[in-house]
């Protein structure tokens, strides 16, 4: 017997879920084939005689479906440019391109498996002990590892394609569409709860897809039944996941808009049913094209119509093993011999010089000629997602497979992953699980709701936690089937055999987790569905112990592989504008994305806009200041406590500027506050501050001092703000403003007025110097800000006026010496560094920082101060620019004294100006350092006596 | 030149653009007939008002946090603790507000401008705001009248659900047969409104949302 | 993800919330050592067990409170005495 035989298509099935009237065409490696609606990938290639799908990961073994299903760890295929597909779960459509991967050159004659390095190089444990050391040779791993890892090609063009994600709160989760979930589901949804049934198969129905006849209509009919009971029914899709308080995460992939949609559902309860997974067995050859398991047999040849093999042998220790035989004696497929394992017979190995099977050799030494060999041998309990809510299953040796472990509040678990019964049992099972699951999801319900501000009003008290009364499922026993008296493989993913598990236990990996780890087993693509109890077996009979003495390892999300597509998701990127945005789009502004905000950098020329701002008059949109609306009697309490300078008397009309502090005496953010009121303030806050520093006053209001009558509103986007930069900025100011008197004496620097600015009532004026110009900042309410700019513009026409970017600000400011916080300070930088010292008013009672900054002034005084300076500093040679962030060295060494921390041309002086922290002993003026330039060349430059390069008197912005 | 102090100021809404969203799939042509919109309503006037426990003002406001009614045409939103939001036309809005007592610890706060506001409506209004948000929107947890804050497309907002009344009056009754669909208020910071309002239609495209 | 009992909104996923870390007493900035002042700034108790934390509800009421979780379980239960302590430090 040869491998020659071609599986075809049988006529009609009762049970085929294939549509004979639509033919698909597509190809396979190049050649084109036909399959039918409702064909999975394989099927499809099975029904056109295609035997060999893959190749292996490490020995480049010639593979073919062995669970044609999900779970099937051969069946990886290249869609188009889609890689990994797994060609046993996903259906069949018009002009599919589909080829093999991991193979050179071709399916059929792959050059790797030939190559005995390979092997040698890919034992078990590989990547521990190969990859340890040396360091160097990691580009040689790397390569080796490219070109012999699995997987497909990735297409760096291919199109965006959308994922989706939306939340859902149903009361009840129903993982698994089969008799007993279907039951849950429809049962519960009959006891009012809201039930989504999620099927990981594109059928519900589970195995009864592919037993009798009346197991069919009994599917058809709970189908229907769950339709009527409004039950939300997601089918190719997967719980992936349980996390905390019933979160469970559910990828749908068969959604009409969306290639995959995550959805975050919050579930009251959760019913676990997911079946039973069938379990390969362990012998030589068992991954040979023509080995497959026999529920695979059965859904090819019932759901499918394909015919498998033309002669058979069968390796049965239980009824599905049973079922099989009858299956493929009704659809004419010579069964040669069955095995039957309860009376003890056996298999050793899969053989065949060929690439497929072509005999099989019994445990007894018999050979028989075969091109399929159907193995029947137990079950997997995917109790993954029990494992998620800290269930730890226990193993039965009598019924050979896992159990769930013990019972949880709102996750409970029905069917085959329970107990075994008949059909009726199982669904009855289900449907006493589905009421239980409903009546305990009422009463958390009950309970949220009545705890919810929002919600409607609950009526009547919390009703009673309701006891668990389902009768369990029974247990069939079972006879414990791992391993034969020969060796195989045990992760079909991974290729990692029995042997290599018993060695990798030799050497001292003799504990399940290290086992996993140390040689991969059960952490590929089929994330231990097939090959975890196999390992636990291997390793038990390696250590002279039972399943139960080694334990099992703990199944974590996800439970089923996620694409990255999936969990991105919807993707939320919120952008931020002013109601100037739009003319600055239309005036060429060049925009920067400053956290969520999107503002101008400048309106092509930055440095001209510097030049006009200093000559002229200059305009910038600074809405994204942080600005907060503070009222009540006690505001200056805690300004106090949040700024380190003082407060208590600042006269309504005024504005100071403060620093904040964090406990730790780090510097938090700066800004100015003016008093506008008897007990009503402004407070400004750095754009990036803004979130922090409301919760930081609110923070202290709401814990500390809850006594303090103050109400902290953000009012930054309420406010338009708008800075009027420059010598003409009094002149333009004074065209728009009828009711605030400008005059110097009358409104100086460093205090505030509100009246009209441009027919717009209730603006606030206030005069500051960020830039060192004569400078008025306007905020006027949001909805009039495009009309105030656009005033601006107008009457400013004759005097200069022009808008300044962000980049131009930024100039100014350094030229000026203006700190900012987070590009000048960091998170180390306490206050006294940044100069300031004198605005720490240790003489207060307490503010935010004080013990800190108390040792900080004192450490900071002692000659021995290791805390850096924030100093001016120019370069020796002007037109060097050193970037932000160069070191500074002191010189002839690699010592590091500090850094650059902003740098720029200065237009206005025609040279580079910088500002950086320094150690103590290079922060002396007129001390020359050296930094080190972005390529490594360095320069000099000196320490100045005043931070502010431009103007350090000031004179311009008090005029 | 046109003196700038003449011009009569109007008021621009943030949100310039309404049809920023690609095509929805609706079969509804236009937002008249659409069974789901989502409208401007940023114009609205909006005063933020707190007063402590036990002041005459909590007394007049008589709302409890996550609750709001109508009075007087203005809604009155109870969207943090000790904290309301008045919602209207500027009229009606500054004759509730001059009634309110300050005596004690009460302040106001005009968010006029800081706030923008959208109404999404619809029978599938829950089902758009399923997909921004991860609250729970069935009527049990967030009834007609709720008001709620929380996280929508990343934006903090605060949402109020009327389907029953609006400012200035409550809606007529209708037929005792037909279904009245969801409202929500929803209210975010203005320099997010048009990120919003266009991240909200995008997600509502799969059941036809429109702008109106 | 874990549902917080906001005792003002109700059960809110904890990514509406910013935890505050464990609720400890301020110490008098005047009178505190430096050893004292460093242990309220980064020293935790981390038992397993019951726990005292400060939590603000930051897409909800806004408001800052204490809440007692059991760091085995997760379990929540409203502390004897309520009142938050400064959360966080900054």
């Amino acid at each position: 017997m040869s491998g020659e035989f071609k599986p075809s298509r049988l006529g009609p099935q009762s049970g085929e879920v294939i549509d004979r009237s639509a033919t698909i065409r597509f190809t396979w490696d190049s050649k084109v084939m036909t399959g039918f609606a409702g064909d999975t990938i394989a099927s499809a290639l099975m029904a056109n005689g295609v035997r060999i799908v893959s190749r292996s990961m490490k020995y480049h073994r010639p593979r073919g479906y062995m669970t044609a299903d999900y779970w099937d760890p051969n069946g990886f295929v290249q869609v188009g440019d889609d890689p990994n597909v797994r060609s046993g779960h996903r259906l069949l459509e018009p002009g599919m391109t589909i080829d093999p991967q991991n193979v050179w050159p071709s399916l059929d004659h792959d050059v790797k498996a030939a190559n005995g390095f390979v092997g040698r190089f890919l034992t078990a444990g590989f990547y521990y002990k190969t990859f340890i050391r040396p360091q160097r040779l990691w580009p040689a791993f790397e390569k080796v590892l490219s070109t012999f890892a699995p997987g497909g090609t990735v297409d760096l063009d291919t199109p965006h394609r959308l994922h989706d994600k939306r939340y859902a709160h149903p009361d009840v989760v129903v993982a698994g569409g089969g008799p007993a979930g279907m039951a849950a589901a429809i049962a519960a949804a009959e006891a009012g709860a809201r039930v989504m049934l999620v099927e990981h198969e594109h059928h519900l129905g589970g195995h009864l897809l592919w037993g009798s006849d009346e197991d069919r209509a009994l599917a058809a009919k709970m189908r229907d039944a769950a339709d009527v009971a409004g039950v939300e029914i997601l089918t190719d899709s997967t719980v992936t996941g349980r996390y905390e308080d019933n979160w469970v995460s559910i990828v749908q992939r068969n959604h009409p808009l969306a290639v995959e949609r995550l959805i975050k559902a919050r579930a009251t309860s959760l019913v676990v049913a997911p079946g039973l997974i069938e379990r390969p067995y362990v012998f030589a050859g068992n991954d040979k094209p023509g080995v497959m398991l026999s529920g695979a047999v059965r859904r090819m040849i019932n759901m499918y119509a394909v015919k498998p093999g033309s002669r058979a042998v069968v390796l049965t220790a239980n009824a599905d093993g049973d079922a099989a035989v009858a299956d493929l004696r009704d659809v004419g497929v010579e069964v040669a011999r069955v095995v039957d394992a309860r009376a003890g017979e056996n298999v050793a190995s899969a053989n065949g010089p060929g690439r497929t099977v072509e005999s099989v050799t019994l445990g007894d030494g018999t050979s028989i000629d075969c091109d399929l060999l159907v193995t029947a041998v137990g079950w997997t309990a995917p109790t993954s997602l029990l494992n998620m809510a800290a269930d730890r299953p226990v193993y039965d040796a009598t019924a050979a497979r896992f159990f769930p472990g013990g019972p949880i509040d709102t996750v409970l678990s029905t069917g085959g992953l329970t107990g075994d019964g008949t059909v009726e049992q199982l669904v009855e099972h289900g449907r006493a699980t589905g009421r239980l699951a409903a009546e305990r999801s009422a009463v958390a319900k009950h309970r949220i709701q009545a705890h919810t501000a929002r919600a409607a009003p609950v009526s009547g008290d919390e009703p009673a936690w309701p006891h668990d009364l389902r009768a369990a499922l029974g247990r069939d026993p079972h006879p414990e089937l791992f391993r034969s008296t020969t060796h195989g493989i045990v992760d079909f993913s991974e290729d990692v055999s029995s042997k290599d598990l018993v060695g990798a236990a030799a050497e001292g990996f003799d504990s399940v987790e290290l086992l996993k780890r140390f040689t991969t087993a059960t952490m590929g693509p089929s994330q231990g569905k097939l090959e975890t109890v196999n390992t636990v077996a291997v390793l038990a009979e390696a250590r002279g112990e039972t399943i139960e003495e080694v334990g099992t390892t703990v199944w974590r999300p996800p439970y089923a592989p996620i694409t990255l597509g999936a969990l991105a998701g919807r993707i939320f990127e919120p952008v931020r504008v002013s109601s100037i945005q739009p003319w600055h789009e239309a005036n060429g502004a060049v925009d920067i994305l400053a956290g969520a905000w999107k503002r101008p950098e400048h309106y092509g020329d930055p440095a001209a806009e510097v030049m006009n701002t200093r000559t002229n008059v200059g305009i910038i949109d600074v809405t994204p200041l942080g600005k907060l609306d503070l009222q009540g009697p006690d505001v200056p309490k805690l300004l106090s406590q949040l700024y380190t300078n003082k407060w208590m008397q600042l006269p309504v009309g005024s504005v100071r500027y403060g620093i904040m502090c964090a406990e730790d005496g780090v510097v938090l953010d700066d800004g100015v506050t003016a008093r506008l009121g008897d007990e009503h303030y402004l407070m400004t806050t750095t754009s990036s501050g803004a979130a922090t520093i409301w919760e930081w006053a609110e923070n202290w209001l709401q814990t500390e001092h809850p006594e303090w009558q103050v109400h902290v509103t953000p009012v930054t986007t309420g406010l338009c703000s708008i800075n009027i930069a420059g010598p003409n900025s009094r002149t333009l100011l004074g065209r728009l403003c009828p009711d605030i008197d400008l005059d110097p004496d009358a409104f100086p620097y460093m205090h505030v007025r509100t009246g009209t600015v441009a027919g717009v009532d209730d603006c606030i004026a206030w005069r500051i110097g960020f830039t060192g110009e004569l400078s008025y900042e306007i905020h006027v309410p949001s909805g009039y800000g495009l009309h105030v700019w656009n005033a601006l513009l107008d009457a400013g026409a004759d005097l200069g006026i022009k808008p300044f970017g962000l980049e131009a600000q930024r100039i100014m400011r350094l030229e000026k010496g203006h700190f900012i916080v987070g590009q000048d300070t960091d998170g180390l930088t306490k206050a006294p560094s940044t100069g300031l010292a004198p605005l720490i008013k240790l003489d207060k009672d307490d503010f935010a920082g004080k013990a800190e900054l108390g040792w900080a002034l004192d450490e900071f005084a002692s000659a021995e101060s290791k805390a850096p300076r924030l100093v001016a500093i120019q370069p020796t040679d002007p037109t060097v620019v050193p970037h932000e962030a160069s070191q500074i060295v002191r010189a002839g060494t690699n010592e590091i004294l500090g850094r650059i921390t902003s740098s720029r041309m200065s237009p206005t002086l025609g040279r580079s100006i910088c500002l950086g922290q320094v150690a103590i002993d290079a922060a002396a003026p007129g001390t020359m350092l050296t930094i080190v330039l972005a390529d490594g060349t360095r320069t000099t430059a000196e320490v100045m006596a005043r931070h502010a390069h431009f103007d350090p008197e000031g004179e311009r912005l008090r005029g | 030149m046109v003196d700038p102090n003449s011009v009569n100021p109007v008021f621009e809404s943030p949100i310039t653009s309404t049809n920023s969203g690609s095509a929805g799939t609706s079969i509804g042509t236009s937002a008249d007939q659409a069974a789901l919109t989502l409208a401007d309503e940023s114009s609205l006037t909006k005063t933020l008002i707190r007063a402590e426990p036990r002041t005459k003002a909590e007394r007049q406001l008589d709302v409890v946090f996550g609750a709001s009614r109508l009075v007087d045409g203005v809604v009155i939103s109870g969207q943090r603790p000790s904290e309301w939001l008045v919602i209207g036309e500027a009229n009606d809005v500054s004759t509730f507000v001059d009634r309110i007592d300050r005596e004690g610890h009460v302040s106001l706060v005009d968010h006029t401008h800081s706030r923008a506001m959208m109404r999404l409506t619809g029978l599938d209004a829950s089902r758009v705001l399923e997909k921004v948000c991860s609250l729970d929107w069935s009527s049990e947890m967030t009834p007609n009248g709720a008001v709620v804050s929380a996280s929508v497309a990343k934006v903090g907002c605060d949402i109020v659900r009327n389907d029953t009344f609006r400012h200035g009056s409550a809606l007529a009754s209708s037929a005792p047969t037909e279904v009245i669909p969801p409202s929500y208020w929803i209210a975010c910071d203005r320099s997010f409104a048009q990120y919003l309002f266009d991240a909200i239609l995008d997600a509502g495209q799969e059941f036809g949302l429109l702008p109106a | 993800m874990l549902l917080v009992p906001c005792p003002h909104c109700g059960p809110r996923n904890a990514s509406d919330l910013s935890y505050k870390g464990e609720s400890h007493a301020r110490p008098d900035p005047n009178s505190a050592t430096a050893e004292e002042w460093r242990s309220y700034l980064y020293m935790e108790d981390n038992p397993a067990g019951w726990l005292r934390e400060t939590w603000y509800c930051r897409s909800g009421c806004r408001r800052f409170f204490v809440l007692e979780r059991d760091t085995a379980t997760n379990e929540f239960r409203n502390p004897p005495v309520p009142g938050a302590k400064l959360g966080g430090k900054a």
